[in-house]
């Protein structure tokens, strides 16, 4: 009788790994090999296919670059994605074959080389993640550097006007899209089952998917670079029109490359949201779950629903490029501003899915830290799912000098102003729970306590610029370029630093070195500060933000912020060398260094390969720290029981 | 979810079983999500939709369609009942898999998909006769937008339609729930394609 669901071959019970190919069968199974030669020959397909319908159809120039180049970012991404093996499984299913049950054997990393493969675990996916944006972060963090390096005296040293504005557009965009946003993709991928007590994602194929269109997007964005006439994009990662439909053809790799990136987002959010809603383990209601669930809740929410009119802004800016329509073309009775809209209306959204996450991670480092439970645990839940709701009510403060119908600044200035109230409830719940804690100031405690000052300096230069008039004056200067950086930097940056450092001996089995992140943190604080302060002054003042020249008089504060920013550079630096050298042979990790309840820390550093052995059954808060008899989850098995671990000593 | 009586114990070599915490079954929790985001991005092309034609066309006060274009309004009527009609049989489909109706489940999936194709069809002789190009105006650049996307979508679900045939041709599908997620997922994502369609042909053609 043959089973009527999916159709699995008879499954062979506890088989050992299927043996690897042999002969030709090697170029043809997935990985880096069928890469190697799928991926020219997509290439050449590609080019074949424009310039064989160009002929046919009797278009001509055959050879139009623009067309070529959509060719190729759409073709060749997906030609890599499936030679890597993404895609197997449902070309199986496509094909009306029985599909291949999951054996498992493939799951989880024995060597270095399963990270660099299509890998279904989330703990290898999170690693993954985690040192590709990094490595991001780096590339992006060197253009910041030569665009400071340009910037330190008045005048041109090193690079021309294009290639300035190509150098800002590159460093905002890979610094979003490649290191903030998919960095939390990472951390959360990690933690999020071992926290809600699952074994893996709800979709662990389109987790691995997700990964990997990751580094195809950055390519694709540094691709830019590649292009001979004019070069890399350089309108800003905002890309306004009609500027963006009149650059250089690079222009077509940043359009491309923001779909990419946003589908993996949106495809990590999915799984994310449903992950969430319905594996959480037994005993584990909405209102037990820890703070960094509720925050990825609400940033993949966010993402669902957002991030589409960022890929709808980039097709409209490709169909008047490359298909000369006219959606933004006011002659022909199209509308330049509303290109701002649809992309604000992303990409202020975009910040919040920049920063909640973060959040969450800071409230699981202080209540750790300060070994005391979050203060006002619901009303932070609800803060988020507050700052989730309004933050699609503000977008059109980022257009008050765009020159869009008046009547709509105050009632965004309003809703701007508005969205500080759940914020604040966050900043003095954070505070509060510090308030008569026992501190312990390890790394990932400065970070987080570091992260509370530099944000709320953000956030109100952010209620400065929330206010139309003082934003008139302000907007597109280096006043805003401070306030970004102290959001961005001090704020998400800062809480990134903080999980990695928190979660480095769960993922890694190792233990970081606890003064080497001290005086990474410290270094960073002084030159970030030395570096992004002083911006405030110099906007006000009247310098203009991406300039690649400015007023003489501006030069003494330019050199002390260019020099600080090579501090920076340098100060990232020690946490790279801290990171490399620990993981390789920093000491053992215990499962439980920081004493902490969630149930990630409740398993071996690094975690089993399936996570638990036994699903945990949760039976409390998850931040009883310091109540007596206080448990969070219990495992029945073995009756072991998740609760404060006893200290000896104090 | 209730909270399990005892907890599920891994085996060595595989995962526990997860918790059920929620009623709903997640891989279609994953589609209905997954239509959100497909609905937003439909959201974006209304976006520009309403910029061209009320924020642009109405301060111009010129007529919509603007002259000497004409929609064929009657046309797309015809080809929404087609579309309509496609998820009744769709619907039907589903129904006779879940009651284990084997040729129902073929009968419908065929109806559907052949259906689905003479709308796209009937959309793509149009866009050769409709007497306007993408690149004449801010309209006609919508208009190709939005039917267009719209179309996209089409074209995927018939793929997945397909996908589902063979399958129940081979005799893949069973009533019990799980054993035909594989025809309710396609049905679930051919709805929306249904309702969008209404959507954007109310929007564009008849207001």
């Amino acid at each position: 009788m043959i089973e009527l669901h999916e159709h699995h071959e008879p499954e062979a019970a506890h088989h050992a790994p299927p043996g690897k190919p042999r002969g030709l069968r090697r170029l043809t199974a997935a990985g880096w090999l069928r890469v190697s030669w799928v991926a020219p020959l997509a290439f050449g397909l590609a080019t074949g296919l424009v310039y064989g319908a160009r002929a046919a159809m009797g278009l001509h120039p055959y050879w139009e670059f623009p067309v070529l180049i959509v060719a190729w970012t759409v073709i060749v991404p997906l030609a890599f994605l499936i030679a890597i093996g993404g895609f197997d499984y449902w070309f199986y299913w496509i094909s009306g074959r029985p599909t291949r049950p999951e054996d498992h054997s493939g799951h989880g990393a024995r060597s270095w080389k399963d990270y660099f493969r299509i890998n279904t675990d989330h703990k290898v996916i999170g690693v993954q993640y985690v040192v590709t944006t990094f490595a991001f972060f780096v590339i992006a963090g060197l253009l910041a550097v030569f665009m400071r390096a340009e910037l330190a005296r008045p005048g041109m040293q090193f690079v021309d006007n294009n290639q300035f504005n190509g150098l800002f557009s590159e460093h905002a965009t890979l610094m979003i899209f490649l290191f903030v946003i998919p960095a939390f993709a990472g951390l959360g991928n990690f933690v999020i089952p071992l926290m809600i007590g699952a074994p893996d994602m709800a979709f662990p194929r389109l987790n691995a998917l997700s990964y990997w269109l990751l580094p195809v997007a950055g390519l694709m964005f540094l691709s830019a670079y590649l292009v001979p006439d004019g070069g890399a994009f350089a309108a800003g990662w905002t890309n306004y029109v009609p500027l963006a439909v009149e650059q250089p053809d690079g222009n077509l790799f940043f359009q491309m490359g923001v779909q990419w990136a946003g589908a993996s987002s949106i495809m990590t959010a999915l799984n994310f949201l449903v992950t969430i809603i319905t594996m959480r383990a037994p005993g584990m209601t909405f209102w037990r779950m820890p703070l960094l669930v509720w925050a990825n809740f609400a940033t993949s929410t966010l993402v669902v629903v957002a991030t589409p009119f960022v890929a709808g802004s980039q097709f409209f800016i490709m169909f008047d490029r490359v298909l000369h329509t006219n959606f933004f073309d006011f002659n022909q009775g199209g509308y330049a501003v509303g290109y701002q809209h649809i992309f604000w209306f992303y990409s202020h959204p975009a910040v919040y899915i920049m920063m909640l996450p973060g959040f969450g991670i800071i409230s699981e480092v202080l209540a750790v830290f300060a070994r005391k439970p979050i203060f006002g645990y619901r009303l932070m839940a609800l803060s988020l799912m507050a700052i989730l709701v309004l933050g699609f009510s503000v977008w059109a403060h980022h257009m008050f000098v765009a020159g869009m119908g008046p009547w709509l600044r105050i009632p965004m200035m309003a809703t701007t102003l508005l969205i500080a109230v759940p914020t604040g409830i966050k900043v003095f719940s954070w505070l509060a729970t510090l308030w008569e804690g026992r501190i312990h100031f390890k790394t990932p405690m400065l970070w987080a306590v570091g992260f509370i000052s530099m944000f709320v300096i953000g956030g109100l230069s952010g209620i400065f610029l929330g206010a139309v008039p003082i934003d008139q004056h302000a907007s597109d200067t280096y006043y805003i370029v401070a306030h970004i950086h102290y959001v961005l930097f001090g704020g998400s940056v800062f809480t990134i630093f903080a999980g990695v450092y928190h979660w480095f001996p769960k993922m890694t089995g190792r233990m970081y070195n606890e003064r080497l992140g001290k005086l990474h943190f410290w270094t960073t604080f002084v030159a970030f500060n030395v570096t992004f302060f002083p911006m405030h002054w110099v906007g006000l003042r009247g310098m203009p933000r991406r300039v690649s020249d400015y007023d003489p008089v501006f030069g003494d504060w330019n050199m002390v912020m260019s020099i600080a920013s090579f501090a920076l550079g340098a100060s990232t630096l020690i946490f790279l060398y801290n990171m490399i050298a620990s993981w390789r042979s920093g000491p053992i990790a215990p499962a439980n260094p920081w004493r902490a309840l969630t149930l990630e820390w409740q398993v071996s550093s690094p975690p089993p390969i399936f996570n638990f052995d036994e699903i945990p059954q949760v039976v409390g808060s998850p931040y009883e720290y310091g109540v007596r008899g206080a448990r969070h989850a219990v495992f029945n098995g073995s009756r072991a029981e998740v609760h404060e671990p006893e200290k000896v000593g104090h | 979810m209730a909270a399990v009586a005892h907890t599920e114990h891994a085996h060595g070599d595989h995962p526990p079983v997860a918790n059920q915490s929620s009623r709903v079954d997640a891989r279609l929790l994953g589609i209905y999500l997954f239509i959100g985001s497909e609905i937003m991005l439909f959201g974006s092309f209304f976006t520009a939709y309403f910029f061209a034609r009320v924020v642009v066309g109405a301060q111009a006060g010129d007529a919509w369609p603007p002259e000497p274009y004409h929609l064929p309004v009657f046309l797309a009527l015809l080809n929404t009942i087609i579309l309509v009609t496609s998820s009744f049989s769709m619907h039907w489909a589903l129904q006779s898999i879940k009651r284990n109706n084997r040729q129902g489940l073929i009968a419908g999936l065929t109806l559907t998909f052949l259906l689905g194709l003479t709308f796209l069809l009937i959309q793509a002789r149009e866009y050769t006769r409709i007497g306007f190009a993408p690149q004449d105006l801010a309209f006609s650049s919508t208009f190709f937008g939005l039917t267009g996307l719209h179309g996209a979508h089409v074209f995927v679900g018939l793929n997945l339609l397909a996908y589902a045939l063979v399958r129940s041709v081979r005799g893949h599908y069973g009533p019990k729930a799980h054993d035909h997620l594989g025809v309710e997922i396609p049905g679930i994502y051919w709805h929306f394609v249904d309702v969008m369609w209404i959507v954007v042909y109310v929007t564009v053609y008849v207001l």
